[in-house]
């Protein structure tokens, strides 16, 4: 029975293993025009997931039964994820060199399995975008470290496979050692979490710690070491500050649409888990019927958990910027402002259940969004055939591509938060949830951080336009595929249109969060719930 | 006639979780997990540093081994199953991922390794 329902949740996500299989037998077929399909067939794959998603996540039984914390959060994240699964295979499919293809196949060329990766790069992004659909469907620890692993060992192969060059080895050696470690880090904060609480399931460590937290000792201690070992290690995954090291030399190594793989995909399987870790630990604004038949509201994190959680969304802020206002390579620029958004994102997790996580989703939708725009346009073109890296590269485009310079400054715009574009609405709802929870000093440093930030911003978007073109930025030509720079344009229109859908999309991540167990007490804790995005709608 | 056996089985419990061994246990799990991660971060050899980290993953596998123990519970063993899979897993991508870069550079050295830094 359970067990049925169970799969039911993950039907989206054992499609895109199948798909999986199915694009890396593919990708060794013989023929041309089937390995050429590849691309497409990973799309299909992805839209059939997505479809599946709105029909599973409409099941009450299934939701009822899953045993899970958020029972309804998959809906918005797997049809996310999907969605920028979409484009990042659009953006993928100039990873590998047709020419080259073309010249193996009338054999003037010697074969070099190196370069022809394109079925095992779409299987991968597969199998990684599986993982964190299964990042949602985690009830116990196990789950949640198999997923986790899951969405993170493909890429690890991916980052070594996008480019023939020393430095995507590099890179990907770098980030395979520090991600092993951060793996290992987790996994002692899982196992003390174990020790302190006899459980690996979810919802039955949530009632522990709660008598624990309601009892005179409170919280055990090493319950406490184990949650902060815990988040230490998945803060790897969203790149936030201890473990934000690796995030520039990474990006820079790997190829274009690489890096945007690497800077969306693993912060949405991280900040999912810290969702679900953190739901576990206790979030405010929650009720619950403790074992001795009393009903108990949760006080929310325990306040070394919630002191940590603060001082990284500072850190990892602050530092992002200072690195960004440094940078000459785009790449490593990109890098340092996911580090940044990434702190701008944990106000979600500080401010909590309320409001935060609803955010938080949201922003994320946003920043994938900005960042697909701008890694089309990256991914769009060339310069001799190497990627576009530095800013030496962009000079005078917008005589040259005026569209492409365009998409660049709608995508810097929405980060910066510049107010028609969907970047705004993100900040504005993650600061508004940060106040509203009481955290007004944290929102302060994030404003501040979010002046600063903009210098960098209109950098990028200001020297297509303002400096004179140079002979190296005249060399820079249309990349051999169409696909990226169709990406570029549809998510920068996307970026002005999505905001008309503010309020249903901000609807859709808030039911994500409140369902079943979560709605009621909810409903009768607090008075009035107002959203901000019917705030919005009234102002 | 039956209480006799179920008595032992409670006393031999009793001893298997007697705090002392517990506690032995643990204090070496985290011995080995801060030996792996100091290793991790002082060795530059780049097998060295992945048998770091597998050293890391068995601190936990003990820890994890322990407190099944003391809780009586079965769980936390299967757990460690999966941890030694995906430990496996790993080291095959490793090893992939060392003999690549070893073909390059045909050295093991991760100093060798220092193309991307800030400029």
């Amino acid at each position: 029975m359970e067990m049925v329902e169970k799969l039911t949740l993950i039907t989206p996500d054992i499609l895109l293993f199948v798909g999986a299989v199915v694009v890396a037998v593919l990708g060794l077929s013989g023929s041309r025009t089937i390995r050429q399909a590849v691309p497409l067939i990973t799309g299909l794959f992805l839209i059939g997931s997505v479809v599946v998603t709105q029909f599973v996540y409409a099941d009450p039984a299934a939701l009822e039964s899953s045993g899970l914390l958020f029972p309804k959060i998959g809906g918005y994240v797997k049809s996310l994820t999907g969605v920028v699964g979409l484009g990042l295979v659009a953006l993928g499919t100039g990873t590998v060199d047709r020419a080259y293809e073309r010249a193996v196949a009338s054999g003037s060329a010697a074969f070099d399995p190196l370069r022809v990766v394109r079925g095992e790069y779409h299987a991968f992004l597969l199998l990684s975008l599986a993982g964190v659909m299964l990042v949602c469907n985690a009830t116990d620890l196990i789950w949640l470290f198999l997923a986790l692993e899951l969405s993170v060992l493909p890429t690890y192969v991916m980052v070594a496979l996008s480019r023939n060059n020393r430095r995507a080895n590099e890179s990907a050696i770098k980030y395979f050692f520090l991600g092993a470690m951060s793996t290992a880090l987790f996994l002692y904060g899982f196992a003390m979490l174990y020790g302190a609480t006899g459980s690996l399931n979810f919802i039955e460590i949530r009632d522990v710690l709660a008598t624990q937290a309601a009892g005179e000792a409170g919280i055990a201690p090493f319950a406490v070491v184990g949650m902060g070992l815990a988040l230490l290690g998945i803060f790897f995954k969203i790149s936030a500050v201890p473990m934000h090291v690796y995030a520039p030399d990474v990006y820079e190594g790997a190829s274009n649409p690489m890096t945007g793989f690497l800077s969306i995909v693993p912060k949405i399987a991280g900040f999912v888990a810290i969702i679900v870790l953190c739901g576990t630990f206790g979030w405010a604004g929650r009720e619950q019927i403790t074992a001795a038949g009393t009903t108990m509201v949760q006080e929310g994190l325990p306040a070394p958990i919630s002191a940590m959680l603060w001082m990284v969304a500072v850190l990892t802020m602050t530092l992002g910027n200072i690195g960004a206002l440094l940078q000459k390579s785009i790449k490593r620029l990109v890098a340092y402002s996911g580090i940044t958004h990434s702190g701008y994102m944990l106000i979600g997790i500080v401010a909590g259940t309320e409001n935060g996580t609803d955010a938080l989703l949201f922003y994320l939708a946003a920043y994938s969004l900005g960042n697909l725009a701008l890694f089309g346009v990256l991914a769009g073109l060339t310069r001799m055939g190497q990627d576009i890296e530095s800013f030496d590269d962009l000079a005078g485009l917008w005589r040259t591509r005026p569209r492409m310079a365009t998409m660049m400054a709608l995508a810097a715009g929405s980060f910066v938060g510049m107010p028609p574009l969907i970047g705004f609405w993100g900040k504005l709802m993650v600061f508004i949830a940060g106040v509203e929870s009481g955290h007004v000093v944290l929102v302060c440093v994030a404003a501040v951080n979010s002046a600063i930030s903009s210098w960098y911003y209109l950098h990028l978007a200001g020297v297509p336009v303002v400096r004179m073109s140079t002979p190296r930025s005249e060399s820079v030509t249309n990349g051999p595929r169409m696909a990226p720079r169709l990406v570029a344009v549809i998510c920068g229109v996307g970026l002005l249109v999505v905001p008309v859908f503010t309020t249903p999309l901000y609807e859709f991540a808030r039911t994500s969060m409140r369902y079943g167990e979560l709605e009621e007490p909810a409903a009768r804790s607090v008075a009035s719930p107002t959203t901000p995005g019917r705030e919005l709608d009234q102002g | 006639m039956s209480g006799t056996p179920t008595l032992a089985l409670a006393a031999e419990a009793v001893e298997l979780i007697n705090p002392r061994t517990i506690q032995i246990c643990l204090v070496f799990s985290a011995l080995l997990f801060s030996i792996g991660l100091f290793g991790f971060l002082t060795r530059r050899n780049m097998i060295v540093m992945f048998l770091c980290t597998e050293l890391m993953f068995q601190g936990v596998a003990l820890a994890m081994v322990t407190f099944s123990r003391m809780h009586l519970d079965i769980s936390g063993q299967v757990f460690v199953i999966f941890i030694l899979t995906v430990a496996a897993a790993e080291a095959a991508l490793a090893l992939g991922l060392v003999v690549l870069l070893y073909r390059r550079r045909t050295t093991l050295d991760v100093g060798a390794w220092s193309e991307l830094k800030e400029c």
